[in-house]
C-alpha cells in the first residue's frame, strides 16, 4: 500500500526550493535596493515581482554551451551535483510533526555529509572549464569550504549532547522547554558563520569575487547551467535556515504561550523568513574579508571558540546533572 | 523518538525525483537555448584578454595543506560526534576520555599555529630582529 | 522486500562504479567514479542497519578524503600527459598479473561465503551503541588515534613545508 503523503511532500519540497530560489533573487534584490537607498528591480509587474518569470525565460532560452576547449562530460556534472546534494538535504527537514521525507537516526549527519558533497560542485566545475580564472576560484572556494565545514559539524555537537540524539525529530522535541538559541550561544554563532562560508554568499563569497576572479568557479558557465549553480547557492541558504530553525530555535513550535494561535508549520515558515531575512541583512552590513583573514578566521577564531564550547557545554552539562 | 526502522522508500522516492529535476533542467536549457557561434565565442574567458598558455598553473602548496588539514581533522570531527550522542551515559569518565582527546587536538592546532601553517601566504618567519636589520640594511642603500 | 531491491540496485552502482574507476585513463572521470562508487557503499551500510557507518561514509570518504584527492589532481594538473601516460600503464600486460592474483582470492572469498557460516545478524547498530563502544571498552584505542592523527598532521606540515621553502 502506498501512501501519497511523502510524494506530495517530496514534490512540494521540489517546486518549493526551486520557486523559493527564484521568489529569493527578487526579494534579496528589493531588500538590499531597500536598505541600501535605491530602488532595485521594480519594472516588470507589481514591485518588480515580474522580473522572476523574465529571469527563468532568460535562463532557459540562452545558448546552452559548452566550451570545446572543457572536459565535456564533468563540466555538467558539476552544477548538477551541488542542486542534487542540497535538494537531498531537505529530506531530513522536519517541517511539522510527520512532515518530514524521512526522519533517520542519523538526521544530522546526513545533512553534514551532504553539505560536504557540494564541496565537489566547485571543484569539478573550475577544474572542467580549463580556465585559469575558473581554477584559482574554484580551488579557494574548495579551500574555504572545506575549511569551515571542520566546525560546522562541531559547533552542533552542543546540541546533540543536550538532545542525545542526531535524529532531527528528537532534537526538536528536546527544545520543548527552552530552545537551544539560548543555552548554546556559542554553537549559534559559529553555526552561523559557517553555514554563510559554505553557501558562499556574501560576505564570504570570495571564490566568486569579481574584482580579481571574473566569476570564480564558474566563469565559463552559462544559461541554465550557471542557473543550476545559483539555484544551489539559494537552496544552500534556504537549507542552511531551515537547519538553525530546527536546531536552535525550535523547529515547528512557536512561543510557549503562542503555540496553539498557528499551525506548526506556520511557525516554521515564519521563523525561516526571518532567518533569510538576517542572513540578507548581513550581506548587506558587512564587507568581504580578504582572503587569508577568512581562512584565519576559521582556523584561528571559530575552531578553538567551537571546541571551547564543547568543553564547557560537557562540563556544565555533567555537573547539572550531577547536582539536581 | 525516531524509530530505527523508519520507512525509506519516501527517500527513494525522493532521490529519484531529484535526478528527474536536475536532467529536465538540463534537457529543457538544451531543447529551447539558442544557438550562436561568433569569433570569440569558443575561447576561455580571461575578461577580454586573448589567453595565453593553457590553465595548468602552478598553484600555491597552501591549498594542498590546507586540504590535509581538513581531512585530519575532519576524522577527529567525527570521534567528538561518536562522544556526543552517548554523552550523558558516558558521564565523566567520557568526559575525561574527551578532554584528552580535545588536548591532543589543541597541541596540534598550536603547533600549526606556532610554526605558522595557518597563515596564508608568506610562510618566512622573519625574527623582530632579523626585520628591523633587513630594514636598516635597506634604509643605507637607499 | 524494498531494502533488498535497493541494496541490489546499490550493489551493482558500486561494482560498476568501481571498475569504471579502475579502467578511465583521466584521473578526474576516475574520481567521479570511485566517489559514486563510495556513495553506493554508504547506501549499503544503511541498508543491512549501520546507519552511523553510512553517515562516516559520506562525511568521511566522500566528502574529505577524496576531496584531498580531488586538490592533489589539480594541484598536479597534468592535463592531457597525465591522461597519455595513465593510457600507457592500462595496457593489459601491466594489470593482467595483478588481476590473476586477486582473482585467485576472489575465489577463495566466494568459496569461503558458501561454505562458512558468518557471524548471526546484529540487527541495528545505533550511533550511541558505537559512541558508547568508542569511549567504554576502545577507549585507549580512540587516544591512540588521536595520537596518530597528531603524527599526521605535523608530518603533512613538515612535508608540505619543504615545498613551502623551495619556492622561497
Amino acid at each position: 500500500m502506498v501512501e501519497w503523503t511523502p510524494v506530495l511532500l517530496a514534490l512540494g519540497i521540489l517546486l518549493g526550493g526551486v520557486a523559493g530560489a527564484a521568489i529569493l533573487t527578487w526579494w534579496e534584490r528589493r531588500l538590499l535596493g531597500f536598505w541600501q537607498d535605491r530602488h532595485g528591480p521594480n519594472r516588470i509587474g507589481p514591485w518588480g515581482i515580474g522580473l522572476v518569470v523574465a529571469d527563468m525565460i532568460k535562463l532557459l532560452l540562452k545558448d546552452d554551451w559548452v566550451p570545446p576547449f572543457a572536459d565535456r562530460a564533468v563540466f555538467i556534472f558539476a552544477p548538477t551535483a551541488i542542486v542534487v546534494s542540497m535538494m537531498m538535504g531537505f529530506a531530513v527537514v522536519p517541517f511539522a510533526p510527520d512532515m518530514q521525507i524521512v526522519d533517520l537516526n542519523i538526521g544530522l549527519l546526513f545533512f553534514l555529509g551532504m553539505t560536504s558533497l557540494a564541496v565537489y560542485s566547485v571543484l569539478l566545475g573550475g577544474l572542467a572549464s580549463n580556465n585559469k580564472y575558473a581554477l584559482l576560484g574554484g580551488l579557494r572556494s574548495a579551500s574555504q569550504m572545506v575549511s569551515y565545514e571542520v566546525f560546522m559539524g562541531l559547533s552542533l555537537m552542543g546540541v546533540v549532547m543536550m538532545s542525545g540524539s542526531f535524529s532531527l525529530v528528537d532534537i526538536v522535541a528536546a527544545q520543548s522547554d527552552v530552545w537551544f538559541c539560548f543555552s548554546q550561544v556559542l554553537g549559534l554563532l559559529v553555526f552561523v558563520v559557517a553555514g554563510i562560508a559554505e553557501s558562499h554568499r556574501l560576505p564570504f563569497d570570495l571564490p566568486e569575487a569579481e574584482h580579481e576572479l571574473t566569476a570564480g568557479f564558474h566563469t565559463e558557465y552559462g544559461g541554465m547551467k550557471f542557473a543550476m549553480f545559483m539555484l544551489g547557492e539559494y537552496l544552500g541558504l534556504m537549507l542552511i535556515s531551515c537547519m538553525i530553525v530546527t536546531l536552535f530555535f525550535g523547529g515547528w513550535m512557536g512561543p510557549d504561550l503562542l503555540n496553539e494561535w498557528l499551525p506548526p508549520i506556520i511557525w516554521f515558515a515564519i521563523k525561516i523568513f526571518f532567518v533569510i531575512n538576517f542572513f540578507i541583512l548581513l550581506r548587506a552590513a558587512i564587507p568581504r574579508p580578504r582572503y587569508d583573514q577568512l581562512m584565519s578566521l576559521g582556523w584561528k577564531i571559530m575552531l578553538p571558540i567551537t571546541l571551547f564550547n564543547l568543553v564547557v557545554t560537557g562540563g556544565v552539562l555533567l555537573w547539572i546533572e550531577e547536582t539536581v | 523518538m525516531s524509530s530505527p526502522d523508519a520507512e525509506i522508500w519516501p527517500l527513494a522516492v525522493f532521490t529519484l525525483m531529484v535526478l528527474v529535476l536536475v536532467i529536465t533542467m538540463l534537457l529543457m536549457s538544451w531543447l529551447l537555448g539558442q544557438r550562436r557561434r561568433e569569433d570569440a565565442t569558443n575561447e576561455p574567458f580571461e575578461s577580454g584578454i586573448v589567453s595565453v598558455g593553457n590553465s595548468q598553473i602552478r598553484i600555491s602548496v597552501e591549498f594542498y595543506l590546507v586540504a590535509i588539514f581538513f581531512v585530519i581533522f575532519d576524522l577527529e570531527t567525527v570521534f567528538i560526534f561518536a562522544w556526543a550522542v552517548a554523552f550523558f551515559e558516558l558521564g565523566w569518565h567520557g568526559y575525561i576520555a574527551m578532554l584528552i582527546f580535545i588536548g591532543v587536538l589543541t597541541v596540534a592546532l598550536v603547533y600549526e599555529w606556532r610554526n605558522g601553517a595557518l597563515d596564508w601566504g608568506s610562510k618566512v618567519r622573519v625574527g623582530l630582529k632579523e626585520a628591523q636589520t633587513l630594514e636598516a640594511q635597506q634604509a643605507t642603500h637607499l | 522486500m524494498l531494502e533488498v531491491v535497493l541494496f541490489y540496485i546499490a550493489s551493482a552502482v558500486a561494482l560498476l562504479a568501481t571498475i569504471l574507476a579502475m579502467t578511465r585513463a583521466n584521473a578526474i572521470h576516475a574520481l567521479i567514479y570511485l566517489i559514486i562508487s563510495l556513495l553506493a557503499v554508504a547506501v549499503i551500510f544503511f541498508l543491512i542497519g549501520a546507519p552511523f557507518a553510512a553517515a562516516l561514509e559520506i562525511v568521511i570518504y566522500a566528502g574529505a578524503i577524496m576531496v584531498l584527492f580531488v586538490f592533489v589532481i589539480m594541484m598536479l594538473n597534468l592535463g592531457e600527459r597525465g591522461d597519455a601516460r595513465e593510457r600507457q600503464w592500462l595496457q593489459p600486460k601491466i594489470w593482467f598479473g595483478p588481476a590473476i592474483l586477486s582473482a585467485v582470492l576472489l575465489a577463495e572469498i566466494v568459496y569461503l561465503m558458501g561454505t562458512v557460516q558468518g557471524p548471526a545478524t546484529v540487527g541495528i547498530v545505533t550511533p550511541k551503541a558505537v559512541g558508547l563502544a568508542l569511549f567504554g571498552p576502545y577507549v585507549v584505542a580512540v587516544e591512540l588515534a588521536a595520537m596518530l592523527l597528531l603524527a599526521g598532521l605535523v608530518g603533512s606540515y613538515h612535508l608540505g613545508r619543504r615545498a613551502l621553502e623551495r619556492r622561497h
